[in-house]
């Protein structure tokens, strides 16, 4: 992509061409959506026109429900997020440099790694019950695994090279952590973040699904049942800016983080 | 060019006594060291030579205090070592910069461990910049760099910390010949310039002969000394005028034979 063009501002028209070029397929499908709504050649309730669901997604926007429960779904998916986060690094990164946490942890993440933890739903309803707790204590122990895996695997990775030469340094192993296994172990870490985002949200939507309380996976289900199916599509449109948007900030702090790479 | 002073009793001896290391235990035993004594002097330039697999590497690495001796000593300036410390700088042969820190800051890593004001780290970290010919890179990081650019950083930031010894683990063996040997005549100038003692690997006998004052041969399996070859040449000409010379066109035969030998003896078994 040409970073200097956007950098002073000017506009560049073979840009946008190459844009419109690199997106032309999904142009023809939207067209294609709305050609065969507009002909009724799908029923209205299944799949309605885009321009409905537009109109849809405009209004719930103005009148501040998309917003709110927008808001409720990133709320919840962000805290459980950051949660996991620190405990995640925290346990990945003393287990690779640790035996004995090592010893403790690693037969618990083998084990709850590959458990589907959406089937978990009803045992956090049944413990924590459906609020805004529950639902950020399903995300944070379901964003832990990747987050603490990724933590642990690449700070085990480091090359013994990169500690030896802090060590005939000087560094004293206590600082060892911070001066060359954190920001060696950095690309690891911040990959196991990038798997747990959308992990996050799917889990947030499905637990607002299930259990309602607000959020965009209840504005979505509250569609279904009520025979809006636009609000349906609506729900699903924002949840997938959400997820693009969050990928794509993942990406340039990434970016940002490891010029180096 | 390189002739050194006759400067005697310089600091950064390195006295190894009856050095053995076993790596494993049981059945994975293996001996990498065997009953190896040997004394560098304070400001020599020592060659380690042998067949892959003598345990030169791990001899290096024994020495710098990374990997734990099995019984023997080795000592600095007859001070035991005890894992790894300011006085002992190692070259890596794959270079080991910190990818996330310009050339400027790994050369500046070892300063800032021992607590130097910036000011003063950053003339002195300048001063090592010039030496090894990288101004105009400081800014750049690792991944910006050719090997043999990076190669002349790790030496920087080994020396400006100013260990007293310097251990090379065959630090020019991943580059091509002319770079090679512009490294080494910038490596015996550095030798010359600031003094330190220099315990390098490597496995190209020219090498060894062309940069050191003495070459350790060693045996292998498990690895120990075979012969020391003193190698007193006339450093002053050109590289040309060297390589050319009788002298040392015997040196390094002596020492090929030497080393041929021991090969000879692992291909028969």
């Amino acid at each position: 992509m040409d970073v200097t063009a956007d950098a002073e501002g000017g506009f560049d028209l073979s840009r946008v061409i190459d844009i419109g070029k690199s997106i032309y397929s999904l142009v023809i499908l939207l067209v294609l959506w709305e050609v065969v709504g507009q002909l009724g050649l799908i029923h209205y309730y299944f799949l309605p026109p885009l321009s409905a669901i537009i109109a849809r997604f405009i209004e719930l926007t103005l009148n501040g429900e998309m917003l709110y429960n927008a808001y409720l779904t990133l709320y919840r998916a962000l805290v459980g997020l950051a949660i996991a986060s620190v405990l995640g690094v925290i346990v990945g990164v003393l287990s690779a440099r640790n035996d004995l946490v090592d010893w403790f942890f690693d037969p618990i993440i083998k084990i709850g790694y590959p458990i589907p933890i959406i089937s978990l739903i009803p045992v956090f309803m049944l413990w924590f019950g459906i609020g805004d707790i529950s639902k950020i204590i399903m995300v944070a122990v379901g964003t832990f695994w990747p987050v603490a895996i990724n933590a642990r695997d690449s700070t085990r990775q480091v090359q013994t090279n990169l500690i030896w030469s802090a060590q005939m340094m000087g560094t004293s192993d206590r600082r060892l952590l911070w001066r060359v296994v954190m920001p060696a172990a950095l690309p690891g870490i911040l990959t196991g973040f990038q798997i747990a985002m959308p992990l996050s949200l799917i889990i947030t939507f499905v637990f607002e699904m299930v259990a309602g309380g607000g959020g965009l996976g209840a504005l979505e289900i509250a569609g279904v049942r009520s025979f809006q199916s636009e609000q349906v599509y609506a729900a699903i449109i924002a949840i997938m800016f959400i997820g693009i948007g969050l990928d794509r900030l993942l990406r340039f702090t990434r970016s940002r983080l490891l010029h180096w790479t | 060019m390189w002739v050194r002073q006759g400067d005697q009793l310089m600091d950064g001896r390195v006295t190894i006594s009856e050095l053995e290391k076993v790596y494993g235990e049981g059945a994975e035993r293996t001996k990498a060291i065997e009953n190896l004594s040997f004394e560098v002097e304070g400001g020599e330039f020592v060659s380690v030579v042998g067949p892959s697999g003598c345990g030169k590497s791990t001899l290096l690495y024994l020495i710098a205090g990374f990997l734990d001796i099995t019984s023997g000593t080795i000592a600095v300036d007859d001070e035991p070592i005890d894992g790894p410390g300011t006085d002992r700088g190692v070259v890596f042969q794959d270079y080991a910069l910190f990818p996330w820190r310009t050339v400027f800051e790994n050369v500046t890593y070892g300063l800032e461990e021992d607590g130097v004001p910036k000011e003063e780290r950053q003339s002195i970290a300048q001063k090592y910049i010039d030496l090894v010919d990288l101004d105009g890179f400081e800014d750049k990081y690792p991944k910006e760099l050719s090997g043999g650019m990076k190669q002349r950083v790790g030496i920087a930031r080994t020396l400006a910390y100013e260990p007293k010894i310097l251990l090379m683990d065959e630090p020019f063996g991943a580059l091509d010949q002319p770079l090679r040997e512009a490294l080494q005549d910038q490596l015996r100038d550095i030798w010359a310039d600031v003094g330190k003692t220099i315990v390098f690997i490597t496995h190209d006998v020219e090498e060894a002969v062309y940069l050191s004052e003495r070459v350790l041969i060693m045996t292998r399996h498990p690895g120990t000394k075979k012969t020391v070859t003193e190698v007193d040449l006339d450093r002053s000409g050109t590289r040309e005028e060297i390589v050319t010379s009788d002298e040392f066109a015997d040196y390094k035969n002596t020492v090929w034979k030497s080393l041929h030998e021991e090969t000879q003896t692992e291909v028969k078994l």
